[in-house]
């Protein structure tokens, strides 16, 4: 039984906007990373999941029940951080959390003593009983952080968590989040527009464009190795890739690089032979790896 | 965050790490019905900063005025010599007929300063999502907060009728007759100050779950129960009594004074209501109508709302 499934998922919003278009996926308990660029279909995904959405035709299970028709049961094990601010400002996080573990159903005592557990794990100590109008921005996301999982759930959804944070407050919130789906056991489906982000923490990438899928795997098939070897020179790449066609490799220049077709083991050997030949300093050789930004190249440049 | 612990000036406190929660998770019922508690705490400021209490223990004191003035001319009564307790008694305006004339435009603006904050706050702060996305549904939400605010306003209107009851009980010269004598209200002022919640928090919620910015939606509230009377008035006057007869009962003030005439037996406060001489139950069904339909569009507005 697979965590999630999606069958033919399409969300088309009144005016014509298709955020999803025929998604069909199934995904696997772990850190999932949800990746595209804004207004791919992320938060649709995520709100449909949560069933805060209809889809438009096709259809979703989490946890194999379904979003339609099954919403209450699974939300009362899934927890949402939501992408926008959602917090008022004028009650302490305690009493926001452990109002929002009441809504989830837990008792009242219960209530608090998640509501104290979850905001220690989070990093909310003194400062808990304030009144949220006053924190920053970090502070903030933690609250929302602490507020999906209250209730401990076994699915947790973050849109863009790390949105408003300086580097440091990023860094944190990754490592809270990865801490999340690995100490805490409980899958997380993370969704965010930057790639490196995604990349530090999840060990399952789902890649959206224009609401369809562009590609589920594991994150190690993203940057897989390429055939491509690359020779960086302080200087004389043109000469050293006239060597290189001369001895049969179709070598390319790229800025300081040289780019090597890479079959077998051959070029290595060729190419030292002949940086020694040449007197050239080198820099650096080594085989090109995938970037998940490859995935995404053509939208960038366009 | 720190793994290992966090050093404090009084100690370490050591992260235990994540525990899981297996114990109960009670549902929706659970759920709504401490949101509910939770709207009508918050109706009295309870569980908000202290700027939030200002307004319901100001209005709570006022509504509390007519029983303790009734309640002081009943013990002078009582203790009068021969007939004049009798004429005092009389000539007391306050009594349980009269108790929601006297005090119904509190109750409109305690409705019209707590529901906004009730039903605005959570979409002003983008909080919905946070709710839809948990075991209630849209329509308990709706539910909860809209009860919330029907039983405080409730509340504020019977605890001092209540008030007015004990004290006349006891105020009388044999608490038993008191009792036998006072009984009889208690029915008539419940029915009424049902109506009256019902239809002023009914409609108050709508309001406010359409209108997120507060001000807006206080201002509209008051409108709303403050012009339709003066409307009423106007055209009963200027142009006469059958349009006047159709407008009243889009005019929730008049429509609860038609049902309190109706279930004491007594004249309306607005001469208007008075001259135009509708059957009671058609304020009674006025009111009805007015509850059920402002309860419904106010769902509808969560069901249709966008999170």
């Amino acid at each position: 039984m697979p965590l999630i499934a999606l069958h033919e998922l399409t969300k088309r919003y009144p005016g014509g906007v298709v955020a999803l278009d025929g998604l069909t996926l199934d995904l696997e308990p772990g850190i999932i990373g949800l990746v595209g660029a804004n207004g791919a279909g992320k938060s649709t995904l995520i709100k449909i999941l949560l069933g805060l959405l209809a889809p438009t035709s096709g259809g979703a299970s989490v946890m194999d029940r379904d979003v339609a028709t099954q919403g209450l049961e699974i939300r009362q094990f899934v927890g949402y951080m939501p992408e926008h601010d959602c917090l008022p400002p004028d009650v302490s996080a305690t009493d926001f959390v452990g109002h929002m573990a009441r809504m989830s159903g837990l008792p009242g005592d219960a209530a608090r003593e998640r509501t104290a557990e979850v905001l220690r794990h989070v990093g909310l100590h003194e400062e808990r009983y304030r009144a949220i109008g006053g924190y920053s921005t970090g502070m903030r996301q933690r609250v929302k952080l602490a507020q999906a999982l209250v209730h401990d759930p076994r699915l947790l959804l973050l849109d863009e968590p790390t949105n408003g944070l300086d580097p440091a407050g990023r860094e944190e919130m990754l490592a809270l989040v990865e801490r999340t789906g690995t100490e805490f056991g409980i899958a997380v489906i993370v969704a965010s527009h930057l790639l490196g982000e995604i990349e530090q923490v999840s060990d399952f990438l789902v890649a959206i464009d224009a609401g369809q899928l562009l590609r589920a795997a594991p994150l190690a098939d993203f940057t897989e190795r390429t055939g491509v070897l690359a020779v960086e020179v302080e200087e004389g790449q043109e000469r050293l890739q006239a060597a290189l066609i001369r001895r049969g490799l179709d070598a390319a220049v790229d800025g300081r690089t040289v780019l090597v077709p890479l079959h077998d083991d051959r070029p290595y050997d060729v190419v030292r032979d002949e940086i020694v030949g040449l007197d050239l300093a080198l820099v650096r050789m080594e085989q090109r790896r995938k970037g998940l930004e490859d995935l995404f190249r053509d939208e960038v440049t366009a | 965050m720190n793994q290992a612990g966090v050093s404090g000036p009084g100690g370490n406190i050591y992260d235990l790490g994540y525990q899981s929660y297996g114990g109960p998770r009670l549902g929706r019922r659970a759920a709504s019905g401490a949101l509910f508690r939770t709207a009508l705490r918050a109706c009295y400021g309870i569980g908000r900063g202290g700027r939030a209490k200002i307004v319901p223990i100001a209005l709570g004191v006022l509504v509390l005025l007519p029983a303790i003035v009734a309640i002081g001319i009943s013990a002078l009564a009582a203790q009068a010599p021969g007939g004049g307790g009798a004429f005092l008694e009389e000539a007391s305006p306050v009594r349980f007929s009269t108790y929601q004339g006297l005090i119904l435009i509190l109750v409109m603006l305690f409705a019209a300063a707590q529901g906004p904050e009730l039903f605005g706050r959570d979409q002003r702060y983008g909080v919905l999502p946070l709710y839809f996305s948990r075991v209630l549904t849209r329509t308990d939400y709706a539910l909860a907060k809209t009860g919330g605010l029907w039983v405080a306003l409730l509340l504020l209107m019977l605890v001092p009728q209540l008030l007015l009851l004990i004290g006349r009980i006891f105020v009388a010269p044999d608490p038993l007759t008191g009792f036998q004598r006072e009984i009889g209200t208690v029915p008539q002022f419940l029915a009424q100050s049902v109506l009256a919640a019902g239809l002023l928090g009914s409609l108050t919620a709508l309001v406010a779950s359409n209108t997120p910015r507060r001000a807006y939606a206080t201002a509209i509230i008051i409108a709303l129960f403050i012009i339709p009377p003066m409307v009423v008035g106007l055209i009963g006057n200027l142009v006469g009594q059958d349009p006047a007869r159709l407008l009243v009962l889009f005019s929730p003030g008049d429509i609860l004074d038609g049902t309190n005439a109706w279930i004491y037996g007594s004249i309306p406060d607005s001469p208007i209501v008075a001259s135009l001489d509708l059957p009671g139950p058609v304020y009674l069904a006025a009111a009805v109508v007015g509850i059920t339909g402002a309860t419904v569009l106010t769902v509808r507005r969560y069901l249709t709302i966008r999170v």
